[in-house]
Formats: C-alpha cells, structure tokens, sequence
C-alpha cells in the first residue's frame, strides 16, 4: 500500500539533492508532489507540478500560494529543504553570500511555513519538516552564517510547533550529516571526513536514512511528535 | 456587487467560519457594528488572527493584490482597523484604492 496517497507535499528545493530525492520517495508513495525551485523541474511524473520560485521572496510565495488555492491544492505535508551553502571564514565571507543564507536557509522556511500553516488549519492536520544540518550542533569553523541559520531553523520549528499545535500541525526538524551532493562538493573533502569520522556512527548518510525519518515525521502515528529534532548518525 | 460590499462579505465570511468553530453562547454577531479587537471585542486573540488570515487570503484572492493588516502602518492608523467590522472595510479598501 502507498504510504502517501491521500497527501499533497510541497516540497522546496526539489530540483536536486536530497530535495530531489525526497520528491521521489514521495511520488513513489502515491502523494502529489509540488516542487518548488529556483531552477527548472527535471522530475518527469504525473503527480508532479513544478513551480519557479525563489522561496525566499515574500511577493513570489504568496503568489505560489495564492496560485494553489485557485487550483484548491491543499497542502498536507510541507519539507522545507531548499538550502545555500558558502563556507568561508567570517572575516572574509562575502555579506552578499551571507544575506543569501539568511533568506534562503531562515526567511524561506517562515514563509513557506506560515503560507502553508493558513491552509492546513482548515483540515486541521498538516506536518512541517525542516530539514536542518549537524553544522548546527558541531560548530564547525568557516560555517557560522550557515550553522548559526540552522540552528536558528530548529527554534523556528519549535515555536511553530506551539502556535499550530492547536490545528494538529507538528514541525519537527532532521538534522542531516553528509550525504553526496553538490553542496556537499563545494566543501573541502578531507575537512567533512574528519567530521564524519568523529560521528559515533562514522559514515555518510545513505539517502534511505534520510527518508527514514522523513516518514516517521510525516506518519500519521506521529501526531503526538512535535518541535523535536533528530540528527543523523549520532551527532550530538 | 462593488468594492464594498465584496469586503464586507469577505468578513461576514471569515466571521461565519470562525463562529463555525465556536461552542454555542461563544459565537459571535456577524454586523458591521461588531467589534473585533479591544476592551469591548468577543474575539480572543488567537481568533482574531484565524480572521485576520482569512481576511488576508480573502482579499487577495478576490482582488489579486496582497494586503497586510496587521503592519506598523495599521496599527498607527487613527482609528485602529480592528476596532470594528466597518473600520476594517474602511482600511481594506483604503489598501486597494492604493497604487
């Protein structure tokens, strides 16, 4: 049996990496999937509607938003992973780069979230997933507009969690390590070995361990988890 | 029907909705005299922002032009937009008479 069937899930960031592979899991399971990227879709599937947006651009998600609800397309499941990535020691690090993480990695969510949250309350069921980053937790040197987003990401979900807890609408966080992609190949190797290798589970994440937990938030059995945040490979 | 009387309905609406939710003897009046936020309003506050959302979603959808009422610019209006259903028509389409 499809574990998504009766779901829509918007999921940002879906053109590639682990958005893309998320996109996927879902389709496979039967939900209808909206992707929303910067970039143009590359995802072939019936049950999928691709929109251009940049997430972190509060006149483009409204108008997503206001476009799904002429085309009552109510969303049930929102993952919001579309993420950037610069890492360069702070005293250099470009503020354009660093504004971008801001908007893209924080506002982006909020606003997502929010949009999102003003449709769930009518079913009065919905789930929030952000998908966060060990940066958040491990501090890692070079990272700390990215972490400091991340970790500012978790809050976000945990007082989100509060005030749609009302509705029945949980926001968890996934705290990912390192899974191949091409954010992952900005970064020096050797450095993210050296992390990894310092995980009590030292090793990448297979994309199965992402999605793993990703069903467990979204499950309907996990009405009662809410502003809870689980890392990857023991990172704590 | 004009302006107006679109606004006033996309309230009365949100206000039906709301009241949808309501226990009986919570309920609300739906008038243009009901007050919405202040001493004297039966609203709670998390009610009142159920109604500012449909409200909010209301008007675009209707009009395609984004309105927030709840910015520094509504709240230092001189007389507030949540004061009354009326006030609120009054300050929805002052937004939309705005270019």
């Amino acid at each position: 049996m499809e574990l998504y069937s009766e779901r829509t899930v918007l999921i940002t960031g879906s053109s590639r990496g682990v958005g893309r592979h998320i996109a996927e899991h879902f389709l496979n399971e039967g939900a209808e999937v909206i992707g929303v990227a910067r970039n143009a879709h590359c995802l072939e599937h019936g049950k999928y509607r691709h929109f251009e947006v940049d997430v972190s651009d509060v006149d483009k998600v409204q108008a997503l938003f206001s476009s799904l609800r002429k085309s009552n397309t109510n969303i049930d499941i929102v993952i919001n992973n579309a993420a950037v990535l610069t890492s360069q020691y702070a005293m250099i690090m470009p503020p354009d780069a660093a504004q971008a993480m801001v908007n893209v990695n924080l506002i982006a969510p909020f606003l997502i979230s929010r949009e999102a949250a003003k449709t769930m309350r009518k079913k009065k069921w919905g789930r929030i997933i952000n998908i966060g980053s060990m940066a958040s937790i491990l501090e890692p040197e070079g990272d700390s507009m990215y972490a400091a987003c991340k970790a500012a990401l978790i809050t976000l979900a945990n007082i989100l969690a509060k005030e749609f807890g009302r509705m029945n609408v949980t926001c968890n966080t996934l705290g990912i390590t390192a899974i191949e992609t091409d954010m992952l190949r900005q970064l020096p190797r050797d450095k993210i070995d050296e992390v990894i290798a310092g995980l009590p589970l030292p090793r990448y994440a297979s994309v199965d361990d992402i999605l793993n937990v990703v069903d467990f938030f979204a499950s309907e059995r996990s009405s009662y988890i809410t502003a809870q945040t689980v890392f990857l490979g023991g990172v704590h | 029907m004009d302006t107006r009387s679109i606004v006033t309905e996309i309230i009365f609406k949100a206000l039906r909705q709301l009241n949808d939710e309501l226990a009986q003897g919570k309920k609300i009046e739906i008038s243009t005299d009901t007050k919405l936020f202040g001493p004297e309003a039966s609203l709670d506050s998390l009610s009142l922002v159920s109604v500012v959302v449909d409200v909010e979603t209301g008007v675009s959808d209707s009009f395609s032009k984004t309105v927030s009422l709840t910015d520094d610019i509504a709240m230092s209006q001189q007389v507030l937009p949540f004061s009354s259903v009326q006030a609120l028509v009054d300050y929805i389409i002052q937004l939309l008479d705005k270019e």
